[in-house]
């Protein structure tokens, strides 16, 4: 992006501001002295929003929700990268634990959040604990696939030097995995918001998930609006981040040609590639 | 080139032993051997956890008493309409996701210009977590089976229209000037040329979106009174029949992976005449 000249990037913005902007004025406009119940002025909504940001209402909750998801992603991180950095290197023990791995992904962990939660309470602890264990699959089976995707000649090359374990796995198998890692944690990143707002609309006192329960169930419209609103715009806002923090890891990926690239930037459409 | 490598990652239980691999197992029965211990070693891993009594009989029941409720679940005809109810939910956002998400990803990835607007604002809402639209739903369309297919077709159109779109603008800048330069009627170009190249990552898409869907289903079920597995964990839960529940929980399990292996037959069969370049 700071290669173009500025010209281009206002260009390149105007192209992309356009049409949510559009979006967002129509949303205005069509609601905009709206009596209907159900849909009440955006303009009030955000005030809403605002009043509750200010005042502090939502900001307690907001804590909460944030502290569940970073903690929460960030056991599954630790958690995921290290079992997968180690059973990535033994192949013996990746291929026995596939199938095993495969079905574990695909059991919904949503399915746990009652057993969970009335049967630990409704504190945080257990909405973490579902949390890292909804987050923790895909990152662990990315690192696995990445730990075992990083190029055999490398590999081997790394062995016949005798380079030692601890730098092997500093430089050689950590940065080779990196992106399908990233890639993993982004998946994460989107299951854990689900499973924030689930654990939290099912049980809980404080938090965004609460929060959007009582005010719509208490039919205080504006409020479950901003509170919805609120709840997308701190998932975009973690993904943003997370892009961001990509960008200064990888930022050796991205630049590398496209064509000796091992793996594509899943289903993603960074800021990065819009040149291409 | 490229492909191969992804092939082999993409499939390593298929792709070719190297020595090493080979040396591992021998051959496949051998490993069939291994991940079957490996999956008897965490079930007794699991039946230890749950004898000692570090965890609650409640919160984690053992795989005995688990296993054990799965012969009078099958013969309950509650059991299979539970399975039914969150397969038809899964199922019909689902194909509404694909009859919306596909053609739409096709056009916005053809034109660039088409792509470049739409693309902050799919961002956003990509990451939008669905379920957090279900109180609004609920107070706008009730508990129905409507706001089920309504919140899984929001959660699956998303994955499918990236996919399609990132398939369409994987045709190469050759061929499409090939096609431009013959003038190559627009709808031919859509069915011949964009939709083949596309149908790789389509396929992606569809599978990830399967696999939401039921997740979605599942997790719309927990939160509302809407009938289906999601249900049935609570009800058993709130019931102290916890066995009950984690029997449920597998058997979501068991559909996902289900959904999960379908879904690959499925591209290998469609994709029989193309390396799988976009499979990961």
């Amino acid at each position: 992006m700071a290669a173009h000249p500025s010209g281009a990037l206002w260009k390149s913005l105007l192209h992309q501001l356009w049409l949510p902007a559009l979006v967002l004025a129509i949303l205005v406009l069509a609601t905009a002295g709206s009596t209907s119940f159900y849909f009440p002025p955006a303009t009030d909504v955000l005030a809403t929003l605002w009043r509750g940001l200010v005042h502090g209402e939502l900001v307690s909750d907001l804590a909460f929700s944030l502290r569940n998801i970073v903690l929460g992603l960030a056991i599954a991180t630790v958690v995921g990268i290290g079992a997968g950095l180690v059973i990535g290197e033994i192949p013996l023990l990746r291929r026995a634990t596939a199938p095993l791995l495969d079905f574990a992904r695909a059991v919904p962990t949503v399915a746990f959040v009652p057993v969970i939660i009335l049967t630990l309470g409704i504190g945080s602890g257990p909405k973490i604990f579902l949390i890292a264990l909804g987050s923790l699959w895909p990152i662990l089976l990315n690192t696995i696939s990445g730990v075992h995707g990083v190029n055999p000649a490398v590999h081997e090359t790394a062995r016949s030097y005798r380079i030692p374990w601890r730098l092997r796995l500093t430089k050689v198998v950590l940065p080779g995995a990196l992106p399908q890692i990233f890639a993993g944690v982004r998946i994460a990143l989107s299951i854990a918001v689900v499973l924030m707002v689930v654990s939290e609309i099912y049980g809980s006192p404080v938090g965004l998930g609460n929060y959007i329960l009582q005010s719509g169930s208490s039919f205080a419209v504006p409020e479950t609006w901003a509170g919805t609103v609120l709840i997308g715009m701190l998932g975009y806002g973690l993904s943003v981040l997370l892009l961001a923090a990509e960008h200064v890891l990888l930022g050796w990926y991205h630049q590398r040609p496209p064509r000796t690239r091992r793996t594509k930037p899943r289903n993603e459409v960074t800021p990065s590639c819009s040149g291409i | 080139m490229v492909t191969s490598t992804t092939r082999q990652r993409s499939a390593p239980g298929r792709a070719p032993l190297t020595g090493r691999a080979r040396a591992v197992g021998q051959g496949r029965t051998g490993l069939l051997l291994l991940q079957a211990s490996t999956v008897l070693l965490v079930l007794a891993v699991w039946a230890a956890l749950a004898a000692a009594g570090f965890v609650s009989s409640t919160a984690l029941p053992g795989p005995g008493a688990v296993f054990g409720r799965f012969p009078e679940l099958f013969g309950d005809g509650a059991y299979w309409q539970a399975v039914l109810d969150t397969l038809r939910g899964a199922v019909t956002g689902f194909v509404l996701a694909v009859v919306v998400g596909v053609p739409l990803g096709l056009v916005t990835g053809t034109y660039a210009a088409a792509e470049r607007s739409t693309r902050l604002l799919v961002d956003v809402l990509r990451s939008f977590p669905v379920i957090a639209l279900l109180p609004v739903f609920l107070l706008v369309l009730g508990s129905t089976p409507t706001t089920k297919s309504t919140v899984v077709f929001i959660a699956c159109v998303f994955p499918v229209f990236l996919q399609a779109q990132y398939g369409a603008r994987s045709v190469t800048p050759m061929v499409a000037e090939t096609v431009r330069g013959y003038r190559i009627p627009r709808l031919l170009r859509f069915h011949r040329v964009i939709l083949p190249s596309a149908t790789p990552s389509i396929m992606t898409g569809l599978r990830l979106a399967a696999t939401t869907s039921v997740l979605v289903a599942i997790g719309v079920e927990v939160l509302t009174t809407l009938p289906g597995i999601g249900h049935e964990v609570v009800q058993a839960q709130q019931g102290d029949a916890s066995a009950t529940a984690y029997a449920y929980i597998i058997t979501a399990g068991v559909i996902g992976y289900t959904i999960n292996l379908l879904s690959q037959v499925a591209e290998r069969r469609l994709l029989r005449w193309r390396p799988p370049a976009h499979t990961d």
